[in-house]
């Protein structure tokens, strides 16, 4: 029992990051967290763990496919699987105690425990009431379910199991084509697994730009990844060691049946809120479940705020730190600030993927005048020098005025690569800054200015 | 031969002299480039892209074995991996021939007439071009000299034979059992670091109290220590004497020693390669060794037009190339002037370093009062999973009103972040805006925002 000024439920990137700031900013800050370690979805079993994973699998895939182009010569490589879940273990728990070392630094307390709302400026946790002025909900996602798919985290997994399973599988089926199941598909295909990923939609990657779109299936097909798009998953049935997924191609109606010895049902996440007593505090919840909030974050019911997967927006751990940064500076009678026009979003696979502000689709559906400035990483001579030479960038440009209105890179270090963009579209940068800042040689990111000159006068390396 | 007639003659076809050509010939201006070896220069044919491709392998190599030598942390376990150098420098040839024929290929595309053979200057307007097929006189209505450097030699290390310029370097079949790098500047060390990996025991000969001398020690210090956990001896204030019987004498403040070095690769620098020009023809006036430019890399003479290592320093590649598309855009009678706010330098060490803008020092020297701040990749989610947590990203910064004056990192993969630290230079961003652009999770381009947090005063994960 304590008087709090903020109330964080919710101790991933949203719910952290806004207390740490809360606490920077002289405000008396607890977070509620009723998992044994904080960091919530991405630092326990979400971005970082599956980070890990990818990392570890890529070297077993340079080792297998590259070494020998190189004149590096041995055996072939072989995995210890377990010695590989023990890297990814170390690396959460380095994550995770180190949020618990700055909730100690910045004197954040964490209540251990799943935290309701009784009434507004309460929180209740096990059989303790708290009193806060401010209350943020920050209760993240959960993954959505199926209905005919049920899930025993063994055989039938989400990606939560995904992350641990006893042995790569010999054969698994993906059900959805977007970031969780790509990832996790190209982890187990690098480990010797037969990935087949089924999708409702007739693209992977939905919302990407288009020819993204077809390059990283063709890319990954490569990889040995095999797709079914256009196919409604009817149901799965499961044994303690197999799996029989039933699925319907929609251009035909026809059923057909894949054996798997692994499930992972990736079809997207959904907020989680339960158990918070939204409905009698009378916290208003959108169609999809997430919690409506106004522009500054705050609920229907004064003093409550709700950020990241719980409200509208993409699931992204640094739209959820941007928020909780917000939401603090706006308590403590600031000023917070999101621009969604730029948030950018990464996927891990070999080649990366990020992406930016519009695509083509979105710019066309508004019918907005714009030129595509493209350029291959064939034409770049470090991605030649490191077998990355797969993908391209593209800037997406103002026909008239040369704003940069967003970007997309399949390649090497995409996500790292997008900071420039991002920087760029925050100062309302032409096309043409791009293309007269000087980049370094030899970088992958000289890609990036090509794509920005093919904007207007033509790359020169194509 | 008949003699030719041009608007545009580019002397020598590296990075500066072909992106000048190329560009050139795509604004519709009839260009000639003239070069006597293959096209791309030393960049291209013995420089930063055949070094990249030897420390591509060399950190392969050392990855594979660590994992034999550990049993591998993350869970990837190799036998007895060797280097067959001569199939690396094959496959890095394979690179380099390929990158050559795409150079062609661009230069003929864009309009461009190619010459194989050495220019010599009669006048102003016309120079006489050597070739296989006999002399040909040229005359253009602008000249550009992009002839580039070639490395220093020492008086008592004449290249050949066991003393090796980097080019020698790369193109060795076999690992040299010993081998001295006289020289620590990034040149030497880039080099040396990727003998020390693929197996040679490597000494470092440094005059200078410290290496890489032109950074400052917090930027070198991760270097250093990887130095010495290769295995590498870095003698400092030390002066390399001459070679003999596979020992090279190097006098140090304490007296002289004969370190074992089967081969001594001598990095000291580079100077303008003016050699067979008939520069004396022209008089031009000159800035130490180099040619005297203006803003538009306009010498002293009339539309005869430098860029690139030939103007000094800094000799990077991608200075060069903006030089050359600046000058193209002159020729075809547009705007142009220098104006660049930073150029950027990326050091290919292990871990590399990147610099953009002021460090702190020479900030300070220019009068500002400044603020700077750090971040370390050991509280950065994307470096634990990729198992890099050395180094840092660091701002410098107005103390008056937040401009950033600087931008630098050490790490693994910093090379990517040079763009984005450009680009918020050439904008005139402040600490503010770096602190409020989303930047992707997990990216190691997260720390540039912390830092740029943390000298606001208040970082959120560290």
């Amino acid at each position: 029992m304590a008087n709090y000024d903020v109330i964080i439920i919710g101790a991933g990137p949203g719910g952290y990051v806004c207390a740490i700031r809360c606490a920077q900013l002289g405000l008396k800050t607890a977070v509620v967290e009723g998992r044994e370690a904080l960091g919530g979805t991405c630092l326990n079993v979400g971005c970082i763990p599956s980070k890990a994973l990818l990392h570890a699998s890529h070297q077993l895939h340079e080792a297998q496919e590259n070494f020998p182009k190189m004149g590096l010569k041995g055996k072939a490589p072989s995995v210890d699987w377990k010695q590989m879940l023990a890297y990814k273990s170390e690396v959460i728990e380095g994550n995770t105690r180190g949020i618990e070392f700055l909730f100690k630094k910045n004197k954040v307390d964490w209540i251990r425990g799943w935290g309701s709302i009784p009434e507004p400026g309460q929180v209740k946790v096990g059989e303790d009431t708290h009193s806060a002025k401010h209350i943020v909900i920050a209760t993240g996602s959960e993954p959505a379910p199926l209905e005919g798919v049920a899930i025993d985290e063994k055989v039938v997994v989400t990606s939560t199991g995904a992350l641990e399973l006893g042995k790569v599988p010999k054969r698994m089926v993906v059900i959805g084509a977007g970031v969780i199941g790509l990832e996790l598909g190209s982890v187990y295909a690098r480990l010797g697994a037969d990935v087949t990923v089924i999708e409702y939609l007739d693209t992977i990657t939905p919302g990407m730009d288009g020819e993204v779109q077809k390059t990283l299936q063709r890319i990954l097909k490569k990889q040995g990844l095999k797709f079914v798009l256009g196919a409604a998953v009817q149901k799965s049935e499961a044994t303690k060691t197999r799996a029989k997924v039933t699925y319907r191609l929609k251009k035909d109606d026809s059923e057909h049946e894949i054996e798997a010895d692994c499930v992972l049902l990736a079809t997207g996440r959904r907020p989680f809120t339960d158990g918070l007593g939204l409905d009698k505090l009378g916290v208003k919840l959108t169609k999809q479940g997430q919690i409506e909030v106004g522009r500054d974050w705050q609920t229907g019911v004064r003093g409550i705020y709700a950020i990241g997967d719980a409200v509208p927006g993409p699931m992204l751990a640094h739209k959820a730190e941007d928020e909780g940064m917000a939401v603090a500076e706006q308590i403590a009678g600031r000023h917070g600030h999101v621009n969604y026009g730029v948030i950018p979003g990464v996927i891990y696979t070999w080649p990366e993927v990020a992406a930016v502000g519009e695509t083509e689709q979105t710019l066309k559906a508004a019918g907005r005048a714009y030129r595509a400035g493209k350029f291959m990483f064939m034409g770049n001579a470090r991605a030649k020098a490191n077998f990355a030479a797969e993908g391209f960038v593209k800037i997406l440009a103002d026909k008239d005025t040369d704003r940069i209105l967003g970007a997309h890179i399949i390649g090497p270090a995409a996500g790292e690569l997008i900071h420039e963009i991002c920087v760029a579209m925050e100062f309302g940068a032409a096309a043409q800054d791009v293309a007269l800042t000087c980049h370094a040689h030899p970088t992958y990111s000289e890609a990036v200015r090509e794509a920005a000159l093919a904007c207007s006068d033509g790359a020169i390396h194509s | 031969m008949e003699p030719i007639e041009t608007d545009l003659l580019v002397i020598g076809a590296g990075p500066g002299g072909y992106v000048c050509a190329i560009r050139a010939g795509q604004l519709g201006v009839s260009t000639v480039i003239v070069e006597r070896n293959r096209p791309g220069g030393t960049c291209l044919n013995v420089g930063c892209i055949p070094s990249k491709a030897l420390i591509h392998v060399a950190e392969q190599f050392h990855i594979a074995r660590l994992q034999a030598r550990d049993g591998g942390a993350l869970g990837i376990s190799v036998s007895d991996p060797r280097i067959d150098l001569a199939a690396a420098v094959d496959w890095k040839d394979g690179i380099v021939s390929r990158l050559n024929s795409g150079v062609a290929g661009l230069l003929k595309k864009a309009g461009v007439k190619s010459i194989q053979g050495e220019a010599r200057f009669i006048d102003g307007k016309t120079v006489m071009i050597r070739s296989e097929m006999g002399e040909q006189r040229l005359t253009a209505r602008r000249i550009v000299i992009a002839t580039g450097s070639r490395p220093v030699e020492l008086p008592d290390l004449p290249f050949g034979g066991a003393i090796l310029s980097s080019t020698q370097a790369l193109a060795l079949t076999a690992v040299p059992r010993t081998l001295a790098v006289v020289g620590g500047g990034y040149i030497g060390l880039e080099i040396g670091m990727a003998f020390a990996k693929l197996g040679a025991k490597v000494t470092i000969v440094e005059a200078e109290a410290r290496i890489l001398p032109q950074y400052d020690t917090d930027l070198t210090k991760p270097v250093a220590e990887r130095l010495k956990e290769l295995g590498v001896r870095v003698m400092t204030g030390a002066r390399a004497g001459g070679h003999a019987k596979g020992r090279l004498n190097v006098e140090t403040g304490g007296g002289s020693e004969r370190i074992a070095a089967e081969k001594v690769l001598v990095t000291v620098g580079r100077t303008p390669g003016f050699d067979g020009l008939g520069l004396d023809e022209l008089s031009l006036a000159m800035s130490g060794p180099f040619l005297r430019i203006d803003e538009q890399c306009r010498t002293s003479m009339r539309d005869v037009f430098a860029i690139g290592d030939v103007t000094g320093e800094p000799m990077l590649a991608h200075r060069a190339m903006a030089q050359g598309e600046m000058v193209a855009a002159i020729a075809a009678g547009r705007p142009g002037g220098w104006d660049k706010a930073c150029i950027p330098a990326i050091c290919f060490t292990d871990p590399e370093i990147v610099t953009a803008g002021l460090d702190p020092e020479a900030a300070r020297a220019a009068g500002h009062a400044v603020r700077t701040a750090s971040f370390p990749f050991r509280a950065n989610g994307r470096a634990m999973t990729l198992g890099a947590e050395t180094g840092f990203v660091r701002v410098v910064a107005r103390e008056d009103n937040h401009l950033i004056l600087g931008l630098q990192a050490v790490g693994a993969g910093m090379a990517e972040l040079a763009a984005a630290f450009s680009a918020l230079i050439e904008m005139g961003a402040r600490l503010e805006d770096v602190a409020e652009t989303i930047h992707a999770h997990p990216t190691q381009g997260e720390a540039l925002q912390e830092a740029a947090l943390a000298a606001l005063g208040h970082p959120l994960h560290i």
